[in-house]
């Protein structure tokens, strides 16, 4: 969510805001944007801002999910000036998804324990004296070590002692008939609709793809009044008789795992099919609504299609990391075939290949929470120590500790992505008629005769196709051409193979750019 | 494509850019087996923003102010390139976008238009056609710039055209043409041998009776290797380009006085540029953006032109321009029979076509339309 930019209208008078990422309040006008915005003439001089403060705090953290929050908190705990930032509302990030406003939990996650988990980490960041500034979006950073970030009206700088990235992940999109229809949107759009704001997306949902989020996410669609028609997954089978074989799971986190076999006990229990060896063939529109066309691949039933007919499809195809400022400030990298994405190298402190920038959690590679929260400790108290600040004997032990975590969560992280394995998808679900770049409508066939073409890298094929130059800046097709010319064995992925991100890492209106003092006072080229 | 070791050709064209391309092109139309050898790097003709200039750029008078008579003298080629370019678009079988809606080159002040006229003087002695425009005249033309504008200097012979488009289209025609083309090739050294010379790249030998050093700032190592100076810098710069909103600019606009080039692309996004500068950096071998120019760049744009300020920013990048003395490299090197270099002056992407042309008819024997002694390589 947050991802695609094509929900942009204008509130009280600033086009360009995304209706995905804003809350509704009394009194908003809110109108539709134009594709092409008509500009006005006669609004006056654009005067350039006198100066604007470049801030150096000991540690800025970028993310307000369970990684960064934690290591704000302990960082401030251990007397550090910290700054976090966060682009949503509220701090919380994808997992502890906090409601825009308390009136608007739906009854049956009243008693949820992420909610819970996650309000406990906000008031122990602002107790430690964190200075966290939430609805704020990190638009660039550069090799000099400077962060630019908006807060929608200007930007601030900042030039830290000590920076943490933990920018989580964003859902994977992956590209085939139908995907770019009204109603077909991401399992984590699904339950930011229905956590944050206590909307349902829909009234009879499928919901396919891949992984354990699918589950809960279905199971809390089911139980806040929707109808989940099925799980579609991709992986072969999942049963709680799956689940035991995988005692590396039970032995490295047992809590979890029971959980897990809660959670499928639970679906079972609310009459909720979970199909296994399934494809997805396509979304179309139908007389009222949307008809789902799946495919059984499992051996004995190969080429058995099915269809189902509903009013919203949610689709969890797994995570990318959002890596690009750590790109941006030339952290080394390494490209992953088997996850078709680059990961950030990190030492033992968690710290990247440019000194002074930690990163941590989901934007590092796909571990899930529990790992970001015990690598929000590691690089809060090794920033800390770095810093030259006392480590009290306590913060050492927990840092210990956290690494104890750490190798547990390793350990069932493997264990779990072994019930859910399934290829990384590209472009197999695509027909040559499939937009593979919503945003700049290059379809598969486009794709294709630019290779025939001789376009062989994914540079390249963007130059002369344009896909990846639209408002999601490639986050949604690039990841599928690396993966289907990965596959074709044509390119091979590395560092600098895969197109470099640009800044702004989200787009930004030119008037929210602000010239610094720095800046004016050295003579234009 | 990997090439095998001496793979023979007439005539190698080392460097895929504008240059590169339409040598290609314009070689294999002469029915010479033709080789264009690219090293695949980020810079060049790849990362150019298509802007078509004709009138002296402001920056040129404050950078090389000891290099000035000898640019006005070259003046007269520039005319002559746009045109040149319109000549490129309809031999294409495709939309190019190429667009001739004239340049104007605003000034804040009396002062600045003051020096824009002493500028028009100079450059009509040279054919190229620009007149001053008062403030109320301009706004006629132009009622997106700021009210307080103090005038402009206008050209209706500058235009854009869409590069990423031209070369695309430019390298089919080289191709039908039966130009070859070898991308991630990156040519290390050029070597004599007889009456030939190898070219030596990290994919092979390549053997061509003759070479055409068209590399950019790439060109000056492979110029040493056979024995001769040919001094271009790489200088990086930075671009920016804004989503799309309805057609209103059909100027290539910039200052007087301050470097910056604004124009809008067919499909309404607002391209941002004009020699603000980046960082070249050797791991990636792209060059990198800055801090002060993605904010002064787009300070300065919003403050000509103030409706485009809740326009948001899509994407910055940096280019590589080679730059040497301002003018165009052209011709054949005196000491070295089949060996030719080709690197436009200022403002390359206008000048790439017709420094083409002109040396592929300097090649063929024919008198090209322009006395290419100005350009010789064998000037340094």
């Amino acid at each position: 969510m947050g991802v695609c930019q094509e929900c942009l209208v204008t509130i009280d008078g600033h086009p360009g805001r995304r209706a995905c990422a804003v809350s509704v309040s009394d009194g908003m006008q809110i109108q539709r944007q134009a594709v092409r915005s008509p500009l006005q003439w006669g609004a006056g001089a654009y005067v350039t801002p006198a100066r604007t403060v470049i801030e150096e705090p000991d540690v800025l953290i970028i993310g307000g999910g369970p990684g960064g929050m934690t290591a704000g908190a302990i960082a401030a705990e251990l007397g550090a000036e910290v700054v976090v930032l966060d682009d949503r509302a509220r701090p919380g990030g994808q997992y502890y998804k906090q409601p825009a406003a308390l009136a608007q939990r739906p009854p049956s996650l009243v008693r949820d324990r992420q909610y819970a988990d996650g309000k406990r980490l906000i008031e122990r960041l602002e107790r430690a004296g964190a200075h966290v500034t939430p609805g704020v979006e990190v638009w660039g950073a550069f090799a000099d070590g400077v962060i630019a970030a908006s807060n929608g009206r200007t930007t601030t700088l900042f030039r830290p002692k000590r920076l943490v990235v933990a920018t989580g992940a964003y859902e994977r999109a992956v590209p085939f008939p139908g995907w770019t229809l009204p109603g077909v949107i991401t399992t984590g759009a699904a339950q930011t609709l229905l956590r944050a704001h206590g909307v349902l997306p829909g009234r009879r949902i499928l919901v396919a793809g891949n992984g354990p989020l699918n589950l809960q996410v279905a199971l809390e669609l089911q139980r806040a009044g929707a109808e989940v028609v099925a799980i579609a997954q991709e992986a072969t089978s999942l049963s709680w008789r799956a689940i035991l074989p995988a005692s590396g799971m039970l032995s490295a986190a047992p809590r979890l795992a029971a959980r897990g076999i809660a959670l499928l006990a639970s679906l079972r229990a609310a009459g909720v099919p979970v199909l296994g060896a399934r494809n997805i063939v396509s979304v179309e529109r139908a007389d009222d609504g949307l008809r789902v066309s799946l495919r059984c691949v499992a051996v004995d039933r190969v080429d058995h299609e099915q269809t189902f007919d509903v009013d919203t499809v949610c689709l969890g195809f797994g995570f990318l990391p959002n890596s690009e400022i750590l790109r941006l400030l030339g952290c080394r990298h390494r490209y992953v075939h088997k996850q078709g994405a680059l990961h950030v190298e990190r030492n033992r402190e968690l710290e990247t290949s440019v000194a002074g920038v930690y990163a941590i959690g989901d934007c590092c590679g796909l571990r899930g929470a529990p790992t970001a929260l015990q690598e929000g400790i590691v690089a809060a108290v090794s920033a800390v120590a770095s810093l030259g600040l006392p480590v009290p004997r306590a913060a050492r032990r927990s840092l210990v500790q956290a690494r104890f975590h750490l190798r547990r969560h390793r350990a069932f992280q493997s264990a779990l992505w072994s019930l859910f394995r399934a290829p990384v998808r590209g472009c197999e679900f695509a027909t040559a008629t499939t937009p593979v770049c919503r945003c700049e409508c290059v379809t598969l066939a486009d794709v294709k005769r630019a290779i025939d073409d001789g376009c062989s890298t994914p540079a390249d094929i963007k130059r002369r196709t344009r896909l990846g130059m639209g408002a999601c800046q490639g986050r949604y097709c690039l990841p599928a051409l690396l993966v289907m010319l990965q596959r074709d064995g044509t390119w091979r992925g590395h560092e600098y193979s895969v197109p470099a991100p640009r800044v702004p890492v989200r787009p930004v209106r030119l008037c929210e750019l602000r010239p610094t003092t720095r800046m004016q006072s050295t003579t234009p080229p | 494509m990997i090439a095998a070791p001496d793979m023979r050709f007439d005539d190698i064209v080392i460097g895929g850019g504008i240059t590169g391309l339409c040598l290609a092109w314009f070689l294999g139309a002469e029915g010479a087996a033709v080789a264009c050898l690219d090293g695949g790097s980020g810079g060049g003709s790849r990362a150019n923003a298509g802007s078509l200039h004709v009138q002296m750029q402001s920056r040129l008078e404050r950078q090389f102010p000891d290099r000035l008579s000898a640019f006005v003298s070259a003046l007269p080629i520039y005319p002559q390139a746009v045109d040149f370019w319109s000549g490129v678009a309809a031999a294409l079988d495709e939309d190019i976008e190429l667009q001739l809606g004239g340049g104007l080159m605003v000034a804040d002040d009396e002062a600045q238009l003051a020096a824009l006229a002493a500028k028009c003087v100079i450059e009509r002695r040279c054919g190229v056609e620009t007149s001053i425009l008062g403030r109320a005249e301009l706004l006629r033309l132009a009622p997106w710039l700021d009210p307080q504008v103090a005038g402009a200097c206008h050209c209706p012979q500058e235009g854009k055209v869409n590069p990423l488009l031209a070369n695309a289209a430019i390298r089919r025609k080289a191709q039908q043409n039966g130009a070859v083309f070898f991308d991630d090739c990156l040519a290390l050294r050029i070597e004599a041998e007889g009456h030939a010379y190898i070219v030596h790249t990290d994919c092979g030998r390549f053997r061509g009776a003759r070479v055409v050093i068209a590399a950019g700032a790439g060109s000056e190592h492979l110029a040493k290797s056979l024995g001769f100076r040919l001094p271009v810098r790489a200088e990086a710069l930075h671009m920016n380009i804004t989503d799309a909103a309805e057609p209103f600019m059909h100027h290539l606009v910039q200052h007087a006085d301050r470097p910056i080039t604004l124009k809008q692309l067919a499909n309404g996004q607002l391209l941002i540029g004009g020699g603000w500068p980046a960082h070249n950096v050797q791991q990636p071998a792209t060059p990198q953006v800055g801090l002060d120019s993605v904010l002064g760049n787009l300070d300065l744009a919003c403050r000509m032109v103030p409706a485009i300020r809740d326009l948001r920013l899509l994407r910055t990048w940096a280019g590589i321009n080679p730059t040497s003395d301002l003018l165009s490299i052209l011709g054949g090197v005196d000491s070295l029979p089949g060996v030719y270099a080709a690197i436009p002056g200022d403002a390359g992407y206008t000048l790439g076509p017709w420094c083409a042309r002109q040396l592929v008819d300097d090649m063929q024997g024919r008198r090209p339309d322009y006395p290419l002694e100005l350009f010789t390589p064998s000037r340094f």
